[in-house]
């Protein structure tokens, strides 16, 4: 591993202590709210890797990796950090009341203005692998293969999810059933199609990776 | 019941052809070097029209560079 290498994968480390303060520490921590500070750290390493990905172009990523691997690892840290906003929401939106009805919700402002954020950053980034990939093969048959094996496990994992979801909509006595709200029912709804979307991400990196633990070279 | 596998001489042939890099052999064929490199390693198999195009770039039949054999 290299010594840029090494940088990258301490930005990630930061990143993930920054999420993690993010989405699970406590309000309050030595009189610290964690939550901003979190954020603040998982951003600031998002645009230091920007910068660090413009600096050392060709090393960040490992040299045996191809084009459409590095983007599907791209894919998988930004569909993981959107899946954990969505799902902050959806934990949220119950205890709101009868705020959650309005689509301008505090919560739901939140939500919009990290996502703009993610977006950008994924779009930003992955614009330059691509500029940086650019001449050569980008995306060739094996490629297409696992992403189209990826796709057929994502269908099917939606498909089970939506079939569990309707099950459990039917079980839940009609008394238990006053917190669902129109708009946490359309909040639900993008969350499964982000979750099939992460799966999908998951799967195409564990092929690739199961195919390097097999690979002499 | 016998069990069948894609199996190839492409890191052979390539190698006999000293200025064949993997890289040189991935652009011929309009790959990327990690599928040569997964080809080579026998965890992959290519379609025809790839395995066609390898062979082309080997200069030897297709019959020469893959072969349909019986799993170890």
């Amino acid at each position: 591993m290299t010594r840029i290498q090494r940088r990258t994968q301490v930005l990630l480390a930061l990143g993930a202590l920054g999420a993690a303060g993010m989405f699970l520490g406590p309000d309050g921590w030595f009189g610290i709210d964690i939550g901003p500070v979190g954020a603040a750290v998982l951003y600031g390493v998002l645009w230091l890797f920007v910068i660090h990905l413009a600096h050392h172009s060709g090393e960040v990523f490992p040299e045996h990796w191809s084009p459409a691997e590095k983007q599907s690892w791209v894919a998988l840290v930004f569909l993981a950090l959107i899946t954990l906003h969505v799902g902050n929401l959806l934990l949220a939106l119950p205890g709101l009341g009868e705020a959650a009805e309005q689509a301008r919700n505090p919560a739901t402002r939140a939500l919009w203005t990290n996502l703009g954020l993610l977006i950008f950053g994924w779009i930003v980034i992955g614009t330059m692998l691509r500029r940086q990939d650019a001449g050569g093969v980008t995306l060739d048959e094996r490629d297409l293969r696992i992403q189209h094996r990826a796709a057929r496990v994502a269908d099917g994992c939606m498909s089970l999810l939506i079939v569990c979801v309707v099950v459990t909509l039917f079980a839940l006595p009609e008394q238990s059933r006053n917190w669902l709200r129109p708009m946490i029912v359309a909040n639900a709804l993008i969350a499964l199609l982000i979750v099939r979307a992460l799966v999908e991400s998951i799967y195409t990196v564990w092929r690739y990776g199961r195919e390097h633990g097999r690979d002499p070279a | 019941m016998n069990e069948f596998a894609v199996r190839n001489r492409i890191r052979e042939f390539r190698q006999t052809r000293a200025e064949l890099t993997q890289a040189a052999l991935a652009e011929a064929c309009g790959v990327t070097r990690q599928t040569i490199i997964a080809l080579e390693a026998g965890r992959y198999s290519p379609s025809l029209e790839l395995a066609f195009k390898l062979a082309r770039a080997l200069g030897r039949n297709l019959e020469e560079v893959f072969q349909y054999a019986e799993k170890n």
